[in-house]
């Protein structure tokens, strides 16, 4: 088995505001999501979630509320702010580009 | 609307801090039951499931304090955490707490009475509205001035010698020129004044310092009255009905603060006078320290000082003192060469020039604070050199509390070692620490306080005394906002520095060996044979600056002595002085002499008074009158230079300066210099006459009448015989005799020598004594000096009355013992000596305590050796060498370094020390032997600890 990749940091914000986006999550569904979503490849710590949805609620791209989980708790549920959206937008555009260029370079090198 | 969500956030996390650290509680909870829920799901037993979700999701605690950290308001949190934590941790050791800011409450607290000082006399902003664009007019020349005769009160520093003549006063004609021409907005002339005998307000008085002041002098100012009015325009003419403007002070020593004062009409050398107001309090002396009792229109001046000078509409006298506000849209630079073109073209070209064109005469506009230096220049040195001391006993402070520290520090090495184990950042500690120590230093700035009250009451004592430079010492009112500010920086600044070195020590940890230590033990010393240690390093730079401070003070003290003991040449026990003044009261010179001779005869008669006579000033009064004079067949040029001093009868008896040879003086030797004054006047007088007239032929004229006239008879005294008549019989010499030119009316028929009496000091105990021409008193103020057989205070009642019998319009005053005089006069060297002695003194206790503390934890640190060498058969002496070596090593390296840092430091006491060289030996061999005792004394209980180890207790420590 692989070890879990590694974040960097911004990548990790990228993933989970892109997770958010769809609807409100709490922070275990943000987690379940992304892992199931990447086929199991990305698994996010806890460690390192819990003070990134704080930094970006902090940074007001997220914002919270407490709501009623799919197992009647009381959880945090994470949303995306206007803000948020068009920082998502602007670093998925970033994000596109660059993976095109890696895989450009990837590719040229193996040609 | 995004930033106040953020503030909003902000103090949501900082405020409500513990209902977000609930809630974070609460989603963290959440994550984990989640976790387990959905392992149990899939099939994993319980208890399993919940251990490995347990597993996964790894310190909850270290998370919590990341998500505080991503709130972003966690220093501030943890600043107060770390001054819960470190007021915890510093009652938990309250000896070392105690030690530490009594020790900190010493140091901060000389600086901040020594700050006051400085604050209060070299600081304040001179008491004016907008004092930064307040200019002051001085002037400068590269020669030596002709044809000119200045007066000055000491509101500028001067300098009159050939090579760098200056100085700010300018005569009233230039003043008038500045005035009417478009420079300056406002600009004010004043002139000093004083000795004003003041009637009509019950009994008799003195004003010592007036000043005379131009219509215009408030104004520029921007002073307002605190009741009345202030001095106008309209007061400062001619036909104006006089008027004074007392200051606050003067108005409720003089006065009672009576409300009635202002209206109330007083007499000023018997011419009346309307007080108009009375100024606001602040405004108490323009230059500082030259406090003033009563502001006089300008105009004035010549109504109430006897017309001696001429100085009025005379380009040749230098004697008002110029400030002003130049006019908008006009710079300092174009100002200055505006005023300076009338200035030189005065210099050079009057009736008669003061300056050649080589020397370079000119103006400058500097800025009054800076310029109006008053009797600072004279104290300046003195205080800077205190703040200097007590900078040192600060260092010292600091290096010692850095040592308690760091041997605190090695205490808490298991604490430090725990922490980082937990996961504590480096940054985060050496804050705590630092937290620490600036706690320690903020309680010992504010016990610092009392201490600082307690040197200031010290200094108020010593500078308690109503003339000479008292007045200058000013401390600042109370503990003013600047005062208290200096106190908290330098207690931060202090925190830091003395907090820094331990903090970064006390960080430097090693892990393992630490953690494994048993509690309360101490850490491995260092390898044999390695001397180098912080501590060792900390308590070798205290005895440095201890021995600086000391040798300093030692210094000092022993100028103070030696001052004190100088022969004066005269007997200085049992003399009253006082002064009196029949001309303000409207006597006429010759009736003058008369009251003077019966006035003395008088005295005399008091049972207990052995003798009486006067002078022109008392002796040691700082009074001076020097002369330049001609000698028979040399040329007429005056450069020859004497001190001058007018006596009464049986002066030298009377003081006690032996009689060498001839006479004193007697009654005809006095009929002589009346005569010869009273010429001396009526053709001065004349001269007045002839500049307004033109009228030529004058020094014919006088010529003939210095002729006709006798030599008047002097007294000198030995330095004069030997520097001018060595080889003679000094008995009936004459000399001092000029002749009247066009240029220089004055004519002299010279003196003759009747007497030559010992050497005596003058107006000033460290000033070598010069040729002295005593000459017989006629016609001025006088301060009389009467030989008591016992305490010569007692009789002031007497001296009272019978002046009163004789004249109940004069005011007696200034009365004041001969030792009273000599105290007055050394009030600078006896503040610096007993400060710098009480600031040696702090320094030697607390370097002591610094090489006690050493010691002291080197004994505690080093038990188990000490118990395995006394188990090996070490006897006592060699435990004792152990201890005492370490700490004489100390202590000489220490004082060696010192004494040449020390050999360094004080030659700039030069100008303040007295018959003692900067690198005296004797002072630097007591300071070495009073620090080898001191260190001597702190390694007692240590070395007896260390005697007394048990063996088998300290070997069953492990």
């Amino acid at each position: 088995m692989t070890k879990p990749t590694d974040l960097v940091q911004g990548t990790l914000d990228l993933l989970i505001l892109k997770t958010i986006a769809l609807e409100p999550m709490h922070g275990w569904a943000i987690a379940q999501r992304i892992r199931f979503v990447s086929n199991n490849v990305l698994q996010v710590n806890q460690g390192a979630l819990y003070p990134a949805l704080h930094r970006l609620e902090q940074q007001c791209w997220i914002q919270a509320e407490w709501g009623e989980s799919e197992n009647n708790r009381r959880a945090k549920f994470y949303s995306l702010t206007k803000a948020g959206k068009k920082y998502l937008d602007r670093e998925e555009a970033n994000w596109e580009r660059l993976s095109i260029a890696i895989g450009l370079v990837l590719k040229t090198a193996q040609g | 609307m995004r930033w106040t969500h953020k503030l909003s956030l902000r103090v949501r996390s900082l405020f409500g801090q513990s209902a977000v650290d609930q809630a974070l509680d609460e989603e963290l909870r959440f994550h984990l039951e989640r976790e387990i829920t959905a392992k149990i799901a899939s099939g994993v037993p319980p208890e399993e499931a919940r251990s490995a979700a347990m597993r996964e999701f790894g310190g909850m605690e270290q998370i919590r304090e990341e998500c505080r950290d991503m709130r972003s308001v966690n220093w501030i949190q943890d600043f107060f955490q770390d001054l819960r934590f470190g007021m915890r941790v510093l009652v938990k050791s309250p000896r070392f707490t105690l030690v530490a800011i009594l020790t900190l409450a010493l140091g901060i607290g000389a600086n901040t009475a020594i700050f006051s000082l400085v604050d209060g006399a070299l600081m304040r902003a001179l008491p004016v509205s907008d004092p930064q664009n307040l200019m002051l007019l001085k002037w400068t020349a590269h020669g030596k001035s002709k044809h000119l005769s200045t007066s000055s009160y000491g509101d500028c520093q001067e300098n009159r010698d050939a090579s760098t003549n200056g100085g700010c006063s300018f005569s009233e004609p230039l003043f008038h020129e500045i005035q009417s021409q478009a420079i300056f907005s406002d600009l004010a002339a004043f002139a000093g004044g004083g000795g004003l005998a003041l009637t009509g307000n019950g009994s008799a008085s003195i004003v010592d310092s007036a000043q005379y002041v131009s219509g215009g002098y408030f104004q520029t100012l921007g002073v307002r009255p605190s009741s009345g009015r202030l001095i106008s325009s309209a007061d400062d003419t001619q036909s104006a009905a006089p008027v004074a403007l007392l200051s606050y002070a003067f108005w409720k020593s003089a006065f009672g603060a009576s409300p009635s004062a202002v209206g109330k009409t007083i007499f000023l050398n018997r011419v009346p006078f309307t007080i108009i107001g009375i100024a606001e309090p602040r405004f108490d002396a323009l230059s500082p320290g030259n406090q003033t009792q009563m502001w006089l229109p300008l105009s004035s001046q010549m109504r109430i000082e006897l017309p001696w000078d001429n100085r009025d509409g005379n380009s040749n006298f230098w004697w008002l003192v110029m400030v002003g506000r130049t006019k908008p849209g006009i710079s300092r630079g174009q100002a200055q060469a505006a005023v300076n073109a009338l200035f030189v073209n005065a210099a050079l070209h009057g009736a008669k020039p003061v300056f050649n064109v080589e020397d370079k005469p000119a103006v400058s506009l500097v800025p009054a604070q800076a310029g109006l230096t008053g009797f600072t220049a004279e104290i300046a040195t003195p205080i800077y050199l205190l703040m200097m001391a007590v900078a040192v006993v600060l260092l010292i402070t600091c290096a010692n509390v850095a040592g308690l520290l760091l041997s605190r520090a090695a205490a808490r090495q298991k604490e430090m070692a725990v922490r980082f184990a937990l996961g504590a950042r480096r940054g985060r500690i050496l804050r705590q620490l630092l937290t620490e120590s600036v706690m320690l230093s903020i309680a010992g700035g504010a016990l610092g306080l009392l201490f600082a009250g307690w040197i200031m009451t010290m200094i108020s004592a010593v500078v308690a005394t109503e003339d000479g430079l008292a007045g200058a010492y000013a401390l600042s009112p109370g503990l003013d906002a600047r005062v208290l500010l200096f106190t908290a920086a330098v207690s931060i600044f202090t925190g830091i520095l003395f907090g820094l070195a331990p903090a970064l020590r006390g960080m430097r940890v090693d892990l393992t060996p630490a953690l494994k230590e048993a509690v309360g033990n101490f850490p491995p010393g260092r390898p044999i044979g390695r001397w180098f240690s912080v501590g060792n390093a900390l308590v070798v730079a205290q005895v440095v600056l201890t021995v600086v401070v000391l040798a300093g003070a030692g210094l000092l003290v022993r100028s103070l002595q030696n001052l004190r003991s100088v022969d004066p040449g005269f007997d200085t026990r049992n003399i009253l002085t006082f002064n009196i003044d029949p001309t303000s009261a409207g006597y006429r010179r010759a009736e003058v002499d008369g009251f003077d001779q019966d006035l003395q005869n008088r005295l005399a008669a008091i049972p207990g008074v052995t003798s009486v006579s006067y002078s022109w000033v008392p002796l040691l009064g700082r009074g001076l009158w020097t002369t330049g004079f001609d000698l028979p067949g040399k040329p007429k040029d005056e450069t020859n230079e004497a001190d001058m001093l007018t006596v009464g009868l049986d002066f030298f008896h009377t003081v006690g300066i032996p009689l060498r040879q001839g006479r004193e003086f007697n009654a005809s030797d006095l009929a002589v210099a009346a005569k010869d004054a009273e010429a001396q006047a009526a053709q001065s007088e004349r001269v007045a006459a002839s500049v307004k007239t033109g009228t030529k032929g004058l020094a014919e004229q006088n010529n003939n009448e210095a002729a006709n006239l006798q030599p008047v008879p002097v007294v000198v005294n030995e330095a004069l015989i030997r520097k001018y008549f060595p080889q003679t019989n000094p008995i009936g010499i004459r000399f001092g005799a000029s002749v009247a030119t066009d240029a220089d009316p004055g004519s002299s028929p010279g003196w003759q020598v009747v007497g030559v009496v010992g050497d005596a000091k003058y107006n000033n105990l460290r000033r070598e004594i010069a040729p002295t021409i005593y000459a017989p008193f006629t016609g001025q103020g006088a301060y009389f000096s009467l030989r008591t057989a016992a305490n010569p205070s007692s009789i002031i009642p007497q001296i009272r009355s019978i002046v009163a019998e004789l004249d109940g319009n004069l005011p007696v005053d200034r009365i004041k013992t001969e030792t009273q005089q000599i105290e007055a006069q050394l009030i600078t060297e006896r503040l610096i000596a007993r400060l710098s002695t009480f600031f040696g003194l702090l320094a030697l206790l607390l370097s002591c305590i610094g090489l006690y503390g050493l010691l002291a934890y080197e004994v505690a640190r080093r038990t188990r050796e000490i118990g395995i060498r006394i188990a090996l058969g070490a006897n006592s002496s060699s435990v004792l060498r152990l201890v005492v070596g370490q700490a004489l090593a100390l202590t000489l390296a220490g004082a060696a370094i010192g004494i040449g840092a020390a050999l360094g430091v004080t030659r700039f006491l030069n100008s303040l020390l007295y018959g003692v060289k900067p690198a005296d030996p004797l002072t630097f061999i007591a300071v070495a032997f009073v620090l080898a005792a001191v260190a001597l004394l702190a390694c007692y209980i240590p070395a007896r600890r260390a005697m007394k180890v048990d063996p088998m207790v300290a070997l069953r420590y492990e």
